[in-house]
């Protein structure tokens, strides 16, 4: 390499250092006047409070990890508070107030789902028998108490035009 | 004049400082006014001449700090400690001490070798930046914000009377013993989204205060709707009624599931849900009722309802122009704030650790809250157009919180969606929350003050005494993944957690819930919320019903 070259290196590098250490200082005062500045004002009261809650839960996480104090696993055979223990599908029973059957709480919902012709399931399977219940239909039968769907002749879900009422599932209850 | 009871406190002068002012009045204050230019990023630098660069008069260098004598004008630059021209002046001419530095646009006093603070020079470096932010008018606009603040705040005394009377009731039974409105919720088939919901706003208090007192009558509310329409309310109501009421067998929300079923289309089946979603959904059913129920909601929006009341915010939004620092404020009602995680803190990558969380690597709230309110440089895709300017610009948004709700519910979004995959995955890192947590850095006051550089000056929408305390006392945990999880809550009574676990409740240890993931978590104004020795919630002796009579005139 030519002196020349050298030269122009390093007076570039000369140049180039200068310049970061201007920017940097630029961003060193920066930092410290506005710095200054909340502390002065006051505005930084609450660092004391978040750091001890920080503290705090970092002090939670480390005595979490510890196997021996894990109380978020399976807490479905343990006691609870007001000494009861509870299966784990809740066996409450009480009558579904859309059809009158007496249903196990931990299954109302998928009893409801289907009772009240919502849901996947229930819309498929009214399309298997659907000739069948818009004969039933036609000859007037009682509709459900709740229809999601006001024109037994829409075909807004299904693209081959079936009819889905919700008639059938309604009558036969849920199949369990 | 009434006294404002400041987020800052006003430094003592230096003598010096004390001694220009007497000396020279606003005189310096107010030339450097016309100077004051403020760059892309809102911050105000002094800068006397766009065509010149600012040279120091000594040395006609331009590197390093520069000051501006408040006095003569002359500016002065200070490399070092050896080489400080701006000393030199000082002692060269008696009495300027004062000057003020050009990048930071602060004052400086030679003598004390330190920067010094005057509420004049800040109102005086802040009177350009704030075009159409409305600096304080007070004189006139005082009073009328005053009334317009007793007439907000009124529902948070009625809060405030109603918790004061249960709790003079409550005295009497007091007595150690597992806190009432404790009870397990069965899991009717994938329902734990909503009874981690249920179970945190058992526990609101505005909602609990609500309900107890019979505010929703059941029977008033057969009578009024004639054409029997479901009442979503009603079937709270009832859960509440069965919650509070002393028997500890897990109770089956299903009537309420029923209804709130005929009510939510799309939620409606034997699937998994997210808790927030039913939780806005729920809010929505209430607010439908309650606000229609002979209620007006009036002109300006304040909807009287229960659900309005207690959860109801304000966020503002403010579009600054990078050019002339013009800005626009928008405002929006929220019932909650959804947050999103401070991914860049997930530990793995110490690289990138934002400056809150260095050394511990982990994400906090307080992280996230700052990141909602970061400001925001928009993409030169998306310039605005400024009216001042009359031109479309770079612009900044920030956003802030205008009025904060009785009851903050934080939503923190755990999902994080990749365009490329298509497809959502959940975040699992841990978020550290506070027990007590101070929302005041993030009302507006509060960030556009920072944004103008922390300057002193009357705010106009400086809110003078609000409660911006908040307890938290309820979290909704989820574990598992996207598709499929599990959710619990964490209720926190006389200052105990207890873990609901759909029909279990038990009790844990704060650290469990430090440790937990939280995914809603729900604050009370600290006013409203009453922490360990007061026994306030306790099951008296005798498990009747009437423990609870409705407290006349509970307004």
């Amino acid at each position: 390499m030519s002196t020349s070259n050298d030269d122009n290196l390093s007076s570039h590098s000369q140049l180039s250092y200068q310049v970061f250490g201007e920017l940097l200082d630029s961003i060193i005062v920066d930092v410290a006047s506005e710095s200054h500045r909340i502390a002065r004002l006051g505005l930084d009261r609450n660092l004391d409070a978040a750091e001890e809650e920080l503290r705090l839960s970092l002090q939670a996480r480390g005595s979490a990890a510890d196997p021996s104090s894990s109380s978020e696993t399976t807490s479905k055979y343990v006691v609870d508070i007001f000494g009861q223990t509870h299966p784990p599908v809740a066996n409450e029973i009480f009558d579904c107030m859309n059809c009158g059957r007496s249903i196990m709480a931990g299954r109302f919902a998928p009893h409801l789902e289907k009772c009240m012709g919502k849901g996947r399931k229930a819309r498929l399977k009214a399309t298997r028998s659907s000739t069948a219940a818009q004969n039933r239909h036609s000859r007037g039968s009682p509709g459900s108490a709740y229809s999601p769907y006001p024109n037994p002749n829409s075909t807004n879900r299904l693209s081959n035009g079936s009819l889905h009422v919700t008639g059938d599932d309604y009558s036969n209850g849920t199949l369990e | 004049m009434s006294s404002i009871k400041s987020s800052y406190s006003i430094p003592t002068e230096c003598k010096h400082l004390q001694n220009y002012k007497l000396k020279h009045g606003l005189k310096g204050y107010n030339l450097i006014r016309d100077s004051v230019k403020i760059d892309s990023f809102g911050k105000s630098v002094i800068d006397k001449s766009k065509l010149q660069v600012p040279r120091c008069s000594f040395c006609s260098g331009c590197q390093g700090r520069l000051f501006l004598c408040l006095i003569c004008s002359s500016m002065s630059c200070s490399l070092s400690p050896e080489s400080n021209h701006t000393l030199l002046h000082s002692q060269s001419f008696s009495g300027h001490e004062i000057y003020v530095e050009l990048e930071m646009a602060e004052l400086y006093c030679m003598v004390c070798s330190d920067q010094v603070y005057d509420p004049d020079f800040d109102k005086a470096v802040v009177s350009k930046q704030a075009v159409g932010l409305g600096l304080s008018r007070r004189n006139e606009d005082g009073e009328l914000r005053l009334s317009k603040r007793k007439r907000l705040n009124f529902g948070l005394d009625l809060e405030l009377k109603s918790i004061k009377r249960f709790i003079s009731l409550r005295d009497q039974y007091s007595k150690s013993c597992i806190p009432l409105g404790l009870r397990g919720l069965n899991n009717l088939g994938n329902t734990c989204f909503m009874n981690s919901v249920l179970q945190a706003l058992l526990h609101a208090p505005p909602l609990r205060n609500y309900f107890l007192s019979d505010r929703h009558n059941r029977a008033m509310c057969r009578k009024r709707s004639s054409d029997r329409r479901l009442c979503l309310p009603c079937d709270v109501d009832v859960i509440f009624s069965a919650v509070f009421s002393g028997d500890r067998t897990p109770y089956s929300p299903a009537q309420f599931l029923y209804s709130w079923w005929q009510h939510s289309e799309n939620l409606a089946n034997y699937e998994q849900h997210d808790a927030h979603e039913f939780f806005i959904s729920m809010l929505d059913r209430i607010h439908e009722t309650e606000g229609k129920a002979g209620h007006v909601i009036r002109d300006n929006g304040d909807c009287p309802c229960i659900i309005h009341r207690a959860f109801s915010g304000l966020l503002r939004s403010d579009v600054t122009c990078t050019s002339c620092g013009f800005t626009s404020s928008t405002y929006d009602p929220c019932v909650d704030i959804s947050l999103d995680l401070d991914t860049s803190t997930s530990g793995r990558d110490p690289g990138k650790l934002s400056k809150l969380n260095e050394s511990i690597g982990t994400s906090t709230l307080v992280g996230c809250l700052d990141l909602f309110t970061r400001p925001e440089k928009l993409g030169s895709c998306q310039k605005l157009y400024c009216e001042n300017c009359q031109e479309k610009q770079d612009s900044l948004k920030q956003l802030s919180i205008k009025k904060l709700p009785v009851v903050l519910c934080l939503h923190i979004k755990r999902f994080a969606h990749s365009p490329v995959k298509k497809l959502s995955r959940k975040i699992d890192a841990h978020l550290e929350f506070p027990f007590s947590l101070d929302m005041k850095p993030y009302l507006s006051s509060s960030i556009v003050r920072r944004r103008l550089g922390n300057r002193m000056f009357a705010f106009q929408d400086d809110d003078i005494d609000i409660n911006t305390e908040f307890e938290v006392f309820a979290v909704v945990t989820h574990s598992g993944m996207l598709e499929s999880g599990h959710y619990v809550t964490y209720l926190r009574l006389q200052n105990q957690w207890f873990k609901c676990d759909d029909a279990w409740i038990t009790k844990v240890n704060e650290e469990v819930v430090r440790a937990s993931q939280c995914y809603l978590v729900y604050y009370v104004q600290k006013v409203l919320y009453h922490k360990g020795s007061e026994d306030v919630s306790c099951q008296p002796l005798s498990s009747h019903a009437d423990a609870f009579v409705p407290i006349a005139g509970c307004c």
